[in-house]
């Protein structure tokens, strides 16, 4: 079976080296200026750079998003901005207006294109249309079905790349300004107040709702799309945490490798979807992939938040002759807890917390203060940036 | 100042009456629009330099029912205003001698965009969300005559999903394909109108930009939307008419980076 990319989000330095490490084949993320999330981190060139030699150093990819829609202000810049992407050999950039596409192009640039999501294509016609820009891979829109992903994949020959995981819009992406209009921030230059999360009174009913799409979640159909030749599977999400990305690049990764190997079992689907859900704290389902979604794939009141406190610490180090493990604390836990670690090259494994010592050696009780270092013993040898969370499932009662 | 030209959703059929100088329809072609309650079959429209409007965005089934018909136009159709750049390649294909209008109402927000869109279609709907610097800017850059709007609703989301009816199916509400919602925070008011290929809503506030005037541009655009033909008559008249108006974005600009904003 032909190997098909995982494509990871990072919004700042740590989450892309997270990404990486947690089997991400590539990673997009974006420049201070001209992405579609303004208000995360993100990269400044220098750290740009940075990020493009530890990922092909791994032989992996990294890509920029420049999928703003321009405003006359932000013309002025664009070009030198994109020279710089180009000389330290970022592999792609992902845009959606035309005229970052064409001017990539003008200026005789080597990195690829990609045509953003937020251009809606839901057919081969309009991926043709992309493909004489000199686009080399479409991001299809999240409410394109199964049978226009194959017909788009026939028509134009061009590198497919499908969202997967992740947060939905209610609209067509691209094609909203509610937030424009509420409250100036401009949805479409990265400023998204996301008003169709918010309530919404019907003038002619009593009712209170919202419009919130509940997460896509494409686990069940990840051999069919293989098999359409969909060529990246991407994960949404620049803005969330390390946790986030690590669980679910980790529960992807290790689902491709089972494809490849044929082992994936029903059990072991709705294990790792029982884990994906739990970690955004949201419901996820396939979406449009095959019909339309009902009043069963939305929110429309007072959605239950699960608990997102599962992250329990970070392993720092781990010293094989003492078996003593250095963590950094995210979340209340204490001796006794019955918690789960997982890692790159770890399979979530069950341990009891022990006692907990501080830095200095000391036995505490308990671990309640974030980014606090503490240190326990642990008999399973583990790696630097494995995790420590709660233990919710066990694999085995789905096996 | 040459005479104003206008291009006019026919959102009703009284529309079509509407005996003013320089004026085009614009049709909402059944199964190929959304936002718009009623919708015409291709081959009921009779008028000359009729516009068909196709503002939905298309799947794979779609583009190929709309090539047949595209193959077959009557000669009264002038053109066709799109929001799916496919029907670009469709055009280019079938050879088609039809005016394209691109009209995606988000997305042509700089003249240097709008300069390489005008490579492939012949006019476009300048954005409805940026000011009137930027609109003025544009005109005076635009290798091509444009269409501005001049007083309409402005479209403020298009989703593929029916959010009206999945809303009256969870609530047990009746089933309509109208309502007016109202954002609670901001009491923003939005006119919802859906169809089986999605929902469209809008600001439920008119632009008036009726004082926007320039020499390159092709049409004056309005959607009627909620307005009666005699309030059109009078808005083609200069006049003014009794309806919540709002200058929309013309003044205000939209910032992106919660920091920049808040220095």
């Amino acid at each position: 079976m032909k190997k098909v990319e995982l494509l990871a989000p990072a919004g700042d330095m740590e989450k892309l080296k997270i990404a990486y490490l947690y089997g991400a084949d590539a990673v997009y993320c974006a420049g201070k200026s001209f992405g579609l999330r303004a208000n995360a981190q993100n990269f400044t060139l220098e750290e740009l750079k940075q990020a493009v030699k530890y990922a092909h150093r791994r032989h992996k990819r990294l890509y920029v998003t420049v999928n703003i829609l321009f405003h006359e202000k932000e013309l002025e810049n664009l070009d030198a901005y994109l020279k710089a992407l180009d000389k330290i050999f970022v592999d792609a950039i992902i845009a959606s207006d035309i005229l970052v596409i064409k001017r990539a192009k003008e200026l005789g640039l080597k990195l690829e294109v990609h045509v953003s999501t937020q251009a809606s294509i839901l057919n081969s016609e309009a991926g043709l249309f992309y493909k004489s820009l000199g686009v080399t891979r479409l991001v299809l829109a999240r409410e394109a079905s199964l049978e226009d992903i194959r017909k788009i994949k026939e028509k134009t020959h061009l590198e497919l790349e499908c969202f997967i995981h992740g947060a939905m819009c209610t609209s067509f992406s691209g094609r909203c300004i509610m937030s424009n209009y509420c409250t100036l921030r401009d949805a479409n230059r990265g400023g998204c107040a996301q008003i169709c999360r918010w309530t919404f009174k019907n003038k002619s009913e009593k009712e209170i709702f919202s419009m919130t799409p509940k997460d896509l979640n494409l686990i069940e159909y990840i051999k069919e799309l293989i098999s359409i030749g969909v060529n990246s599977f991407k994960v949404e999400g620049r803005m969330r945490g390390i946790y986030y990305i690590a669980t679910v690049i980790n529960v992807y990764h290790t689902i491709l490798d089972k494809i490849s190997e044929n082992t994936l079992s029903e059990g072991e689907i709705k294990y790792y979807l029982d884990i994906l859900n739990r970690c955004a704290n949201r419901d996820s389902t396939p979406q449009f992939v095959n019909g339309l979604p009902t009043e069963e794939e939305q929110y429309f009141l007072g959605r239950q938040e699960l608990s997102n406190q599962d992250f329990l610490g970070l392993v720092l180090d781990y010293n094989e002759k003492n078996k003593m493990a250095t963590i950094e604390h995210r979340n209340y836990f204490k001796k006794g807890d019955i918690v789960e670690f997982f890692g790159p090259h770890l399979e979530a494994t069950t341990y009891e917390i022990g006692d907990i010592f501080d830095e200095d050696g000391h036995v505490l009780t308990i671990s309640n203060h974030p980014k606090k270092i503490i240190k326990l013993k642990i008999d399973v040898k583990l790696e630097k940036y494995d995790m420590m969370r709660i233990k919710m499932f066990d694999k085995q009662d789905y096996l | 100042m040459k005479e104003k030209s206008f291009l006019i959703v026919v959102t009703e059929k009284d529309i079509l009456k509407l005996k003013v100088k320089n004026i085009n329809f614009l049709f909402p072609i059944k199964d190929f629009s959304v936002g718009f309650l009623n919708t015409y079959d291709i081959d009921t429209i009779t008028i000359p330099n009729a516009y068909l409007y196709i503002n939905r965005i298309l799947d794979n089934k779609d583009i190929k029912k709309l090539e047949k018909i595209l193959a077959t136009l009557k000669p009264n159709i002038k053109g066709i205003c799109f929001t799916d750049l496919g029907i670009i390649n469709l055009a280019k294909k079938l050879k088609l001698s039809l005016e394209l209008i691109y009209m995606q109402s988000h997305n042509t927000t700089n003249y240097v965009s709008v300069n390489y869109y005008l490579d492939y279609v012949d006019s476009l709907l300048v954005s409805t969300d940026i000011t009137e610097n930027e609109i003025l800017s544009i005109l005076d850059h635009a290798k091509k005559k444009l269409v501005v709007p001049y007083f309409s609703l402005i479209e403020t989301m298009y989703s593929r999903r029916t959010l009206l009816k999945n809303y009256q199916k969870y609530f047990a509400l009746p089933n309509k394909q109208e309502e007016t919602l109202i954002e609670e925070n901001s009491k923003k008011e939005f006119l919802a109108i859906e169809n089986e290929y999605g929902t469209v809503l809008y600001a439920k506030k008119f632009i008036d930009y009726r004082f926007i005037e320039h020499e390159n541009i092709l049409y004056y655009f309005i959607n009627p939307m909620h307005l009666k033909q005699k309030d059109v008559k009078r808005i083609l008249e200069g006049k003014e008419i009794a309806v919540d108006k709002d200058t929309g974005f013309l003044h205000q600009e939209t910032y992106y980076r919660l920091k920049e904003e808040e220095k």
